[in-house]
């Protein structure tokens, strides 16, 4: 195994360690001020939001927000499949099938 | 550990069942990809156990591959990481009773799925007691599923086509959590914000547009709040 890649996997971990553990540090009886709390109780439905929009309207760096893009059909199918049924395994299967589909019928 | 602490360890752990097809697909993406940017199949498998951080290590992944220097590597996956810092930040009043060591050990369990999952939890019960054993048994069960699906994937790097286009199954498995939560309005506000300001950074250098895009959706999230609250009979401040 190769020096680099070795750091390079302990500087990944010293930043994920660094992120998650860090906090638990800071004393309880310092409290963020209510207004900022409020608001980062926000940050966590943003960030999945963050990390999966990207991921529907671009194949590689190219934006393609139009009805002909499979993955954004798979997003938008499985926004409707989780608001009717609530189901999480048929949300996943229901849009990577429409994907899937989709994308043969498109001939992509 | 008393009966209704285990009790407590175990529907965390049950809860986070329905989203691990998400989570193995996710994970068996991160898996192939490690290998196919050129890691060993040892490398890879020890970024997964050490890391456990799908997106850091994706963001990592084409820095390796070119060499990049290491304070790079650093600070991208702290930036990626960042919204963990805030994560662990709402964590930490509940987990305030327990002792220092397993606060931190609590903590690196933490990531996006378990902790929507545990969120939702402690809104639909706010009472419930030994919160910090449903939040270690989803982290746990998070691991495992994570862990099994990135080695199953490093293993058959070389079988499972890239045509797929299983990656899509993690986005999918996000959107599901994503929905529920924008029942409340100013949710709604800041999951549309963020998600078009994320597309529009998403050209950023070190994944910068993550951190764009949830700075953007937090502030239009309070904004919203602060809207509704003016709106509703004087408000509550």
């Amino acid at each position: 195994m190769e020096a680099y890649v070795l750091l390079a996997i302990l500087a990944i971990t010293a930043a994920t360690l660094i992120t998650r553990s860090g906090p638990q540090f800071i004393d309880t009886r310092l409290s963020l001020p209510a207004r900022i709390e409020a608001a980062l109780r926000y940050a966590p439905a943003c960030a999945l939001a963050a990390i999966a929009a990207p991921d529907f309207v671009f194949s590689g760096d190219t934006l393609q927000v139009t009805l002909t893009n499979p993955k954004l059909l798979a997003g938008i199918a499985a926004t409707l499949i989780f608001a009717t049924i609530r189901s999480m395994i048929a949300t996943i299967v229901g849009g990577m099938m429409v994907f899937w589909l989709s994308r043969a019928l498109l001939g992509i | 550990m008393s009966v209704s602490e285990r009790d407590a360890f175990l529907r965390g752990f049950k809860d986070l069942w329905p989203s691990s097809p998400g989570i193995f697909a996710w994970g068996l993406v991160t898996g192939v990809a490690m290998v196919k940017s050129g890691l060993d199949v040892g490398e890879a498998v020890i970024l997964s156990l050490l890391a456990y951080a799908g997106s850091a290590q994706l963001a990592s992944l084409p820095l390796i591959a070119g060499g990049a220097p290491l304070w790079l590597i650093l600070l991208t996956a702290t930036m990626v990481n960042l919204r963990f810092v805030v994560y662990s930040v709402l964590a930490r009043p509940h987990l305030a009773h327990l002792p220092v060591r397993r606060r931190l050990w609590y903590g690196s369990f933490l990531g996006d799925i378990m902790f929507a999952r545990f969120l939702a939890h402690i809104a639909r019960e706010p009472l419930c007691p030994h919160r910090d054993r449903y939040f270690f048994g989803g982290g746990l069960a998070n691991w495992i599923v994570w862990q099994l699906s990135s080695i199953i994937g490093i293993l058959m790097a070389t079988i499972i086509p890239t045509s797929w286009g299983l990656e899509l199954a993690g986005s999918l498995t996000l959107v599901a959590l994503i929905v529920p939560l924008c029942a409340q309005r100013p949710v709604l506000a800041g999951v549309l914000v963020a998600s078009v300001t994320s597309i529009l950074a998403h050209g950023l250098p070190m994944r910068l547009g993550l951190l764009v895009g949830i700075g953007a959706g937090v502030l239009a999230a309070f904004c919203a709040e602060r809207v509704a609250i003016g709106g509703s009979a004087g408000g509550r401040r």
